[in-house]
C-alpha cells in the first residue's frame, strides 16, 4: 500500500469522521438491543455477545464495544455466507455456528443479515451471542473432554438460511427447539440477535440513502486506509525485533503435562508490520481445547492490540499491517476435522492473549501487560437442574459470580472485574440477588481476597472467593479451573497473581476436594468454593508508590506484612489505621534492592 | 402582584427566573457564591426586583413559591465533599460497591485506573445475617453484632450511615433492626435504609442509592435549611420547593430526608421546559448545550422519558444513582471542546474541553487550543463585541490564528473551511448522543421537535437537526436558562415502588392488587403530609415488565391501579408487546409477560405561570441591525443580516443566512433555513425546502 497515495485520497476528513462515528453508533444500537431483549443470563446479564458490521467484500468494518474474541474474525463468518450461497438476497438471515467455517466455537450462534441498498449487497450485519445451551451431550457449552465434534454433540449450523424474504425458516427453528435445552430461552435469544441485526440493516440502509452508495463505499475505503495509517504509525513507534512468549496451560484431562504454548512476535518497525507466529505449537489433540481459526487469529491480535495505543480503529484496515501465521492441525491454529473446538474461546485463547501481551512487555517499560486471571472456575460455571419454586421448571445457564484479577500494566493497576483475558472486564458481573431469583441457588459469599494480587509497580487485580450451592434440588455444575498450576505471570519484575482453586464444603461443613475440570452434582446443603486468580504485576514492587501501598493496606487489599516484605513499605500504626514511615521505607527498599543485586 | 420564582444554581452561575400572574417574565444571572449560596442568588433576585421597581424584600414578600434547583449534591459527589459515610452490609458481601456491575467502555484500553468504591472498603462493615431470595431468614441478625459495629462507627467519627442488606426488599426486618439500633446508639447521625429509599432487586444499585443518599444527608440538610432561613430572613413567606431528578418538585423537607432525589435534578427539568415550549407537539427532543457538556432528554407522547440507569461519571466506572429518574444522556461536548488532528490525519473534537479556565482561545485567558466556540467566532456567527451582551470582549484574531495553526494548515484548508469542519465533527458527537437516547428507545427523532437550550444551543442545532432528519428546531427565548424555566412548570412529583414478581400465565391478582394498594396508600400518605385535597391528587401506575428469562424491564403504563379480571391483564400484555416491538424491533406474540416492579407516581399539578405573549407589530419583514461577513462551508464570506432579538415581533420571519442575537445566546439561521418568531417570543427554525 502506497501511503502517499492513500493520504491524497482522504479528501473529506469531515465526512469520514461523521461516517466512522455513525458506524460505531449503529453497532452500539445493535448491542443495546441484544442486551436488553435477550433471554439468557449469559447474554442479558453478562453480555457475552458482540455485534459487528462487515463490508460486502467481507472486511471487518465496525465493532464498537464488542468482545474482541468475538468480533475479530467475524469477517470469516461473512466469507462463509458469500462462498456458500450464490443467491443471497434482501430479507435473508443466516444462522452460523460452525467453527470449521470461520466461527469461534459451536456455542456462539451468529446471525448474519446481508444488507441491500438498491438491490446491491452492501454490508453484512452480524450479531453473535454465546448460547446458554447448544444441544451438547452434556449440559454445558464448554466440554473440555470432548474427544471430537461428535462427542461434543453441539447441533451445527454451517451458515444456514433462517430467514428468507423476512420470513422465518420454520424447519431450522424446529430443529433447534428439539435439540437445545430450555428451547424457549434459545428462541428468545435468537429473536433478540435477529432484532439486533435487523436494526443494523435499517440504519445502514438509511446511511446509504442519505449519502449515496458511492460516497459510502468511498468513505469506507478511506476509513480502512486511515486505520492502516494509524496502525503503521503505532508499529513505527515500537522497537524492531523478535519476541518470544511462552506459557503453559494447566494439565487437563487428556493433557497430563498441560499445553506448552509459544507466541513469536516479529516487529518490523521501519516497514510498519507485525507478524504473530503461532505455528510452533503442539498438534491438535482429542479433547475440547483446540482453537478454531477465528479464535487463534483473534487472540494473538488481541494480545497485540492490548499492548499498543488503545485509540486505534480495530478493523480490516489496521489488520492489513498484521500477519498471523497459523498451522493446520495445530492446537493453536487451524483445527483438523473432527477435532472439537468446544473451549476455543477460553482456555488456549486466554493463554494466547496473555502470552502475547506479556511478550510485548519485553520491549521495554511502557509496552505490554502482565498476565491476568484465566480459566472458568465454578465462579463462571454452567449450572443446570430443576427449580422447585416453579414446578420443577428446567434451567441451564452460565454464572458470572465474583470475577478474576486483571493484569497490571505500564500505567494502571489490574481491575478486579477482569474475569478472563478474552472478556477483559467487558462482560458484566451477575447480581447475586438476580441470580438467586432466577435460579434455585444460594450464594454464601463473594469477596475479594487480600494479598492475592501479583505485586508490582502496578499490581494485578485481586482474585475473588465465591461460594454457592443449590437451594433444594440437586444442581449440576460444570467448570474448568485453569491457572491453578500456572498462575498469571508478572512482567518486568512484577510477581505472579494468586492461583485459581476450587473445593467443596459438604453438608457437614467439611472441605472436600473436587476435580478441577469436570461436572459435579451438588446436593442440598453442599456448596462449592471458587477461588479466582489474581492478576500478575507490572514492574518491580519496590518501585510502587508508597502512598499506593498505604492505600492498599488501609482498604484491606494488601496486609501490612506483605507491604513490608514484598513492597518494602514500612507502615506504623496511626490511631485506628496506618501511616507511612517514609524513612524506614526508603531504607527497607534500599536493602531489598541491594539483596537482589 | 403575585410572583413565582425559579432559582437554578450551577457550578459557576446562578439563574433566576421571575414570573408574575400577568405573564411578565424576567431572567437574571449572577455568579454562584459557594460559601453562602444566597449571596449570589440575592444579587440576581435584586436585579429582577429592580426591573420591576421593587426591593428584594418586596419581591420575596409577594412570591407565593420559590422553586430551587441546585447542583450542590451532584458537585459534592463529584468533588468528594460528601460526609464521612459508613456502609453496613451482609457478611460475605463487603465488596458490592467495589465490583459495581463490571463492564467497561473501551476494549483494549488498560490505561484507565480502576475507580474507588463510593464508600471506602475500610468504612464498610459486615454484620452476620442473611435473608433468602424468598424472604426467609437464613442467618438471624444478632443485635450485639450490630452494636459491635456501631461502637466502631462511633469511634471512627462517622457522620452518616448507609444500610444495605441482601434481600431487604423481600424481608426488611434486619434492616429495620439496624435502623432501630442506629437511633438508639448513634442518635443524630443520619442514616439511610436501602429498602426504604429504593426497594429494587440488584444489590449494587440499591446499595449505591443508599450510600449516595446517606452521604449527602448532613450536607444537604444543612444547605436546604440555610436556604430556607435566608429566604425567610429576606422576606419570603411562601412555599420553598426543591427540584428533583423525577423532573418535578418536592417540599424542601421531603428532599432533605431523601437528598438522593436532588442529584442530577437540574438537567431533569430541561425536558419539562422543552415540553412546554414545544406544545402542542408531544414528541420533543431537548438538547441543552453548555460550555462543557451536552445533555439530551426526550419527551414522547407528552411524557418525559425515565431511566433506571443514571450514572454519576462514566457508565460502569462511575456511581449509579439506582433511581428511576428523568433520562438525561450526557456527552462531554460543548463550546469548550478542543479540536485536534490525530496521528492518522483525522480531525477530532473533544473529549477534552478547555473548560471555563482558560476557556476558548478567543476568551484571551491563555487558551491556545481551538475550540468549538472559536470556530463559531471565526465563522462570524458570534459577534466578538456582543458576546454575553458585551460583558466579555472576544479576540477573533487569536481564534482564527489557533484554528489556522492546529487544524487548517495540517489539513490544507482555509481557516473558514477548517472552522466549519470543527463544527461538523462536534455536531456528529451530539447527533450520536441524540440517536442513542431516541432510537435506542424506539423513538424516531424525525418525528420530533428539537428544542435547543443552553448558551451554545442556537449555534449549531439546525445542522444537528439536518443530520437527524428533523424538520424543525425551537430555540426558546429563555434557552440559556432552560432548567430554571422547567422548574416554573414543574409539578410536585414523587414515585413509589413495590416489588411483586408475577407472570401473566398464572396471574396472582391478590398479590398484585395488594401491591398496588400499598402504592396507593403510600401516595395518599404523601398527599396527606402535604395537605393536598383529594380532587387534586393525581395517581399514575406503571409496571416494569419483561418476557420470561429477560432481565431488563420495560416501563408499561397501566390504565388503573387495580386488576379486576383477565381483560385488564390482557390489556397490559398487549401494551407490553407493542412497547417491546417499538424498542427492540421484535415481539413475541402469545408469550407470557413477567411483571417485576409496580410504580406509583403521585403528582400534584401546580399553578403554571402565564405564558408571555408578544404581539405582531404589523410588519412582516423585520429590520436587521446590520450585516456581517459569515462563512457557510466555503472559503469565501457571505454577508449575513444580523438581528437583535428584541426588535423582532411575533410571526416575523428571517431567511438564512442570518444571525439573531440575544444577550445570553445566539441563534444562527443557516442557508436553506428560515426562522419564525412565535407568539411566545421563541424562535422556530425550519427548512421550507425539506
Amino acid at each position: 500500500m502506497d501511503t502517499t497515495q492513500t493520504q491524497t485520497r482522504t479528501s473529506d476528513p469531515i465526512l469520514l469522521a461523521v461516517i466512522a462515528n455513525r458506524l460505531d453508533s449503529i453497532c452500539r444500537e445493535m448491542t443495546n438491543t441484544l442486551l436488553r431483549s435477550a433471554r439468557s443470563a449469559v447474554i442479558n446479564m453478562a453480555r457475552d455477545f458482540s455485534c459487528s458490521i462487515v463490508t460486502a467484500d467481507n472486511k471487518l468494518l465496525a465493532t464498537a464495544e464488542g468482545l474482541p474474541v468475538h468480533v475479530i474474525g467475524s469477517e470469516f463468518l461473512a466469507e462463509a455466507m458469500t462462498e456458500l450461497h450464490d443467491d443471497i438476497s434482501e430479507g435473508d438471515a443466516f444462522l452460523h455456528n460452525d467453527p470449521y467455517l470461520g466461527n469461534t466455537h459451536s456455542a456462539d450462534h451468529a446471525i448474519l443479515v446481508p444488507v441491500f441498498h438498491e438491490g446491491v449487497h452492501v454490508f453484512t450485519a452480524i450479531a453473535k451471542a454465546h448460547q446458554a445451551d447448544a444441544g451438547n451431550a452434556l449440559p454445558t457449552t464448554y466440554v473440555p473432554g470432548a474427544k471430537d465434534v461428535y462427542d461434543e454433540g453441539a447441533i451445527t449450523f454451517p451458515c444456514v438460511r433462517v430467514q428468507q424474504g423476512y420470513e422465518p425458516n420454520a424447519d431450522i427453528i424446529r430443529m433447534c427447539n428439539s435439540r437445545i435445552r430450555v428451547p424457549e430461552q434459545w428462541y428468545g435469544d435468537f429473536l433478540a440477535a435477529l432484532g439486533a441485526a435487523r436494526i443494523a440493516e435499517r440504519r445502514l440502509k438509511e446511511l446509504c440513502a442519505q449519502y449515496g452508495r458511492d460516497t459510502v463505499d468511498d468513505l469506507v475505503e478511506q476509513w480502512f486506509d486511515y486505520s492502516e495509517r494509524r496502525m503503521t504509525q503505532a508499529i513505527r513507534a515500537l522497537p524492531s525485533g523478535t519476541l518470544e512468549g511462552f506459557s503453559t496451560h494447566d494439565p487437563y484431562p487428556g493433557l497430563p503435562d498441560g499445553i506448552p504454548l509459544k507466541v513469536k512476535v516479529n516487529i518490523d518497525a521501519e516497514e510498519g508490520r507485525i507478524e504473530l507466529d503461532l505455528r510452533e505449537n503442539p498438534d491438535n489433540y482429542d479433547g475440547g481445547l483446540n482453537e478454531s481459526r477465528a479464535c487463534a487469529t483473534a487472540n494473538a491480535m488481541i494480545g497485540m492490540f492490548n499492548s499498543i495505543d488503545p485509540d486505534m480503529p480495530h478493523n480490516s484496515g489496521s489488520f492489513r499491517r498484521v500477519t498471523v501465521l497459523l498451522r493446520e492441525g495445530c492446537i493453536a491454529g487451524i483445527p483438523r476435522f473432527p477435532h472439537s473446538c468446544s473451549m476455543a474461546t477460553t482456555n488456549v485463547a486466554d493463554r494466547l492473549v496473555s502470552t502475547t501481551q506479556a511478550a510485548f512487555a519485553e520491549l521495554g517499560d511502557g509496552w505490554g501487560l502482565a498476565e491476568g486471571a484465566m480459566g472458568m472456575g465454578p465462579y463462571m460455571g454452567v449450572v443446570s437442574g430443576k427449580d422447585h419454586r416453579f414446578g420443577d421448571q428446567a434451567y441451564v445457564n452460565q454464572l458470572f459470580i465474583g470475577s478474576g484479577g486483571g493484569p497490571g500494566g505500564p500505567v494502571a493497576d489490574g481491575w478486579p472485574t477482569y474475569f478472563i483475558p478474552v472478556c477483559a472486564s467487558l462482560v458484566y458481573k451477575d447480581s447475586v440477588e438476580v441470580d438467586e431469583q432466577r435460579y434455585p441457588i444460594h450464594v454464601y459469599e463473594q469477596a475479594l481476597i487480600p494479598d492475592s494480587e501479583g505485586a508490582g509497580r502496578h499490581r494485578g487485580g485481586l482474585g475473588c472467593r465465591s461460594v454457592y450451592g443449590p437451594k433444594r434440588n440437586p444442581m449440576a455444575a460444570a467448570w474448568s479451573v485453569e491457572a491453578h498450576h500456572h498462575p498469571p505471570k508478572g512482567v518486568r519484575g512484577g510477581l505472579p497473581g494468586g492461583a485459581t482453586d476450587a473445593w467443596m464444603i459438604d453438608a457437614e461443613g467439611r472441605e472436600q476436594p473436587v476435580d478441577l475440570v469436570g461436572t459435579v452434582e451438588l446436593q442440598e446443603g453442599e456448596r462449592i468454593v471458587s477461588i479466582s486468580a489474581g492478576g500478575g504485576g507490572y514492574g518491580d514492587p519496590l518501585d510502587r508508590a508508597p502512598e499506593r501501598v498505604l492505600h492498599d493496606v488501609r482498604e484491606g487489599w494488601v496486609s501490612p506484612e506483605r507491604a513490608r516484605d514484598v513492597y518494602g513499605v514500612v507502615l506504623r500504626p496511626d490511631g485506628r489505621g496506618f501511616a507511612l514511615d517514609a524513612e524506614a521505607t526508603a531504607a527497607a527498599r534500599e536493602r531489598a534492592r541491594a539483596a537482589a543485586r | 402582584m403575585a410572583f413565582k420564582i425559579a432559582i437554578d444554581t450551577g457550578g459557576t452561575f446562578s439563574d433566576v427566573v421571575v414570573t408574575d400572574d400577568a405573564g411578565g417574565f424576567s431572567l437574571s444571572k449572577a455568579p454562584t457564591t459557594p460559601a453562602r449560596i444566597f449571596d449570589g442568588i440575592s444579587q440576581a433576585l435584586t436585579s429582577a426586583a429592580e426591573e420591576r421597581e421593587l426591593t428584594l424584600g418586596e419581591l420575596l414578600a409577594d412570591a407565593g413559591m420559590v422553586i430551587y434547583a441546585t447542583t450542590r449534591s451532584t458537585n459534592a459527589i463529584l468533588t468528594g465533599a460528601t460526609a464521612r459515610t459508613a456502609l453496613i452490609t451482609t457478611a460475605g458481601f463487603r465488596d458490592t460497591l467495589v465490583f459495581r456491575e463490571g463492564g467497561k467502555l473501551r476494549p483494549f484500553d488498560f490505561r484507565q485506573p480502576y475507580p474507588e468504591p463510593y464508600i471506602a472498603r475500610s468504612l464498610t462493615y459486615e454484620v452476620a445475617e442473611r435473608v433468602s431470595s424468598e424472604g426467609e431468614v437464613v442467618v438471624p441478625l444478632a443485635a450485639d453484632d450490630v452494636r459491635r459495629v456501631l461502637a466502631e462507627l462511633r469511634e471512627g467519627e462517622i457522620e452518616a450511615v448507609a444500610v444495605s442488606l441482601l434481600w431487604s426488599i423481600e424481608n426488611p426486618s434486619h434492616e429495620q433492626l439496624v435502623g432501630e439500633l442506629l437511633e438508639a446508639e448513634l442518635p443524630g447521625v443520619p442514616y439511610t435504609l436501602s429498602h426504604r429509599l429504593n426497594p429494587i432487586v440488584r444489590e449494587y444499585r440499591r446499595t449505591s442509592s443508599a450510600a449516595i443518599d446517606a452521604s449527602l444527608k448532613p450536607l444537604m440538610q444543612r444547605h436546604l435549611s440555610d436556604m430556607g432561613t435566608d429566604l425567610r430572613a429576606a422576606g419570603f413567606g411562601g412555599e420553598l420547593l426543591v427540584v428533583t431528578s423525577f423532573g418535578g418538585v418536592l417540599r424542601v423537607g421531603d428532599v432533605a430526608s431523601r437528598p438522593l432525589y436532588s442529584v442530577n435534578s437540574g438537567p431533569a427539568m430541561a425536558p419539562v421546559a422543552g415540553k412546554v415550549a414545544a406544545a402542542p407537539s408531544r414528541d420533543v427532543v431537548v438538547c441543552d448545550t453548555g460550555g462543557t457538556s451536552f445533555d439530551v432528554s426526550v419527551v414522547r407522547d407528552g411524557e418525559v422519558k425515565f431511566t433506571r440507569e443514571t450514572w454519576l461519571g462514566e457508565p460502569f466506572t462511575g456511581h449509579i444513582t439506582g433511581l428511576s429518574s428523568v433520562d438525561v444522556k450526557n456527552v462531554g461536548a460543548g463550546g469548550g471542546s478542543v479540536a485536534w488532528i490525530d496521528p492518522g490525519g483525522m480531525l477530532r473534537v473533544g473529549p477534552r474541553s478547555a473548560g471555563a479556565e482558560p476557556g476558548p482561545v478567543c476568551y484571551g485567558r491563555g487558551g491556545t487550543e481551538p475550540t468549538v466556540t472559536d470556530a463559531a467566532v471565526a465563522l462570524g456567527y458570534i459577534d466578538p463585541a456582543y458576546f454575553w451582551a458585551g460583558k466579555l470582549a472576544l479576540d477573533a484574531d487569536a481564534a482564527a490564528a489557533a484554528i489556522r495553526a492546529v487544524v487548517a494548515e495540517p489539513l490544507g484548508l482555509s481557516v473558514a473551511a477548517a472552522a466549519w469542519a470543527i463544527l461538523a465533527v462536534a455536531n456528529e458527537h451530539m447527533v450520536t448522543a441524540v440517536r442513542d437516547i431516541t432510537i435506542n428507545q424506539g423513538i424516531d427523532p424525525r418525528d420530533s421537535v428539537l428544542v435547543a437550550g443552553g448558551g451554545a444551543g442556537g449555534l449549531t442545532m439546525s445542522k444537528i437537526a439536518e443530520e437527524l432528519g428533523c424538520r424543525s428546531v425551537l430555540v426558546p427565548r429563555t434557552a440559556a436558562a432552560l432548567s430554571a424555566t422547567g422548574g416554573l412548570f414543574g409539578d410536585i412529583v414523587s414515585e413509589f415502588t413495590v416489588s411483586r414478581r408475577v407472570q401473566t400465565g398464572d396471574f396472582d391478582y391478590d398479590a398484585v392488587n395488594a401491591g398496588l394498594a400499598t402504592l396507593e396508600r403510600q401516595m395518599d400518605e404523601f398527599f396527606d403530609r402535604m395537605h393536598i385535597a383529594p380532587e387534586a391528587r393525581v395517581k399514575d401506575y406503571v409496571v416494569e415488565a419483561r418476557y420470561p428469562y429477560q432481565v431488563w424491564e420495560l416501563d408499561v403504563p397501566l390504565e388503573k391501579g387495580r386488576f379486576d379480571g383477565p381483560e385488564d391483564v390482557e390489556a397490559m400484555v398487549q401494551a407490553f408487546h407493542a412497547t417491546h416491538e417499538a424498542v427492540f424491533a421484535v415481539k413475541e406474540a402469545g408469550q407470557r409477560v413477567e411483571c417485576l416492579y409496580w410504580k406509583g407516581r403521585a403528582s400534584v399539578h401546580l399553578p403554571k405561570p402565564a405564558v408571555p405573549r408578544i404581539s405582531p407589530n404589523g410588519a412582516t419583514t423585520p429590520k436587521p441591525r446590520g450585516t456581517r461577513a459569515t462563512w457557510w462551508g466555503g472559503d469565501d464570506p457571505e454577508q449575513a443580516a444580523i438581528f437583535a432579538a428584541e426588535s423582532l415581533a411575533a410571526h416575523q420571519r428571517v431567511a438564512g443566512p442570518a444571525v439573531v442575537e440575544l444577550p445570553t445566546t445566539t441563534v444562527v439561521v443557516y442557508p436553506g433555513w428560515e426562522l419564525e418568531v412565535t407568539e411566545r417570543g421563541d424562535f422556530l427554525l425550519s427548512r421550507p425546502s425539506a
